[in-house]
């Protein structure tokens, strides 16, 4: 059964959220328990960035706006991947303000029946308004 | 580097024992404690095999490798798609290859995924990286 969404939800932010400072020690546990070693992801001090995917840290408080239609379970959602596009590192001290948007949804047919993929997308800037990055997050209902 | 790399370039393979005890660590420092990702009964209580690696984690492994690559600060995207799921206390594989040059923007496209010991790609991606 094909999915009623409204083509109104598409775009629009239904989710406001911000997080920080963040702390060295966020950023240096973050980075040590992917196995870095290298200084600018370890080591306390002003050259100091979070690791690139310490973006993905975040997320905004609502998972999905609240008039997506009900045949969508959010509780039952699959993590079936994400696309991130990687603007200033994270440093110490940062804020990190997130809107959220829906920015997709699509069907895909497969042998097991059909998929519903939700893309919610994580538009991430610091405190000078710069952009840290834009995290698509697609997940995946069955039918 | 940029100059030195062709298409069709492998990246150097990076292997690791993905030990539990990594795993658990980076939940902690990812904020993402639920049991799939920290203990093997609360993840078969959620019907899997035992304790998974985050997506994420998959996603920051495949970034070191890059960046151990082509350095610090040189990816600009990144798209993945999880297909199968990383299990721990085994031995994965990162891997990647060049597919394509922009002598323009001095950036190389690659295909990038993270297998297992039977060279299961479970993890697959693309990624543009910029090379100076």
């Amino acid at each position: 059964m094909p999915l009623d969404i409204d083509p109104a939800l598409l775009g629009r932010e239904f989710d406001h959220t911000t997080y920080g400072p963040v702390a060295s020690d966020e950023l240096i546990a973050f980075a040590r328990a992917l196995g870095e070693t290298r200084p600018e992801y370890v080591e306390p001090g002003p050259t100091l960035v979070g690791h690139p995917t310490f973006c993905v840290r975040y997320k905004g408080h609502k998972f999905y706006p609240e008039n997506i239609p009900k045949s969508i379970n959010v509780r039952t959602g699959l993590d079936a991947g994400k696309d991130i596009a990687f603007g200033v590192p994270i440093r110490p001290g940062d804020t990190i303000d997130i809107r959220s948007t829906l920015h997709e949804v699509y069907e895909k047919t497969g042998r097991s029946g059909s998929m519903y993929f939700v893309v919610i997308r994580f538009t991430m800037t610091n405190q000078r308004g710069e952009m840290v990055a834009v995290v698509d997050n697609r997940f995946m209902h069955r039918g | 580097m940029f100059d030195t790399v062709a298409e069709g370039d492998e990246l150097p393979v990076r292997e690791l024992f993905l030990a539990k005890d990594m795993v658990r660590a980076y939940a902690r420092a990812a904020n993402q404690m639920a049991p799939r990702f920290t203990d093997d009964a609360g993840a078969r209580q959620e019907g899997l095999p035992g304790m998974i690696t985050p997506g994420n984690m998959s996603m920051g492994l495949l970034t070191a490798a890059i960046e151990a690559w082509a350095g610090t600060g040189a990816l600009r995207r990144l798209g993945t798609t999880f297909r199968g799921l990383v299990l721990p206390d085994r031995t994965i594989r990162m891997c990647g290859t060049v597919t394509e040059k922009d002598d323009t923007a001095h950036t190389v496209e690659l295909d990038v995924w993270l297998e297992n010991e039977d060279a299961e790609r479970l993890v697959i991606g693309t990624a543009t990286v910029a090379l100076g």
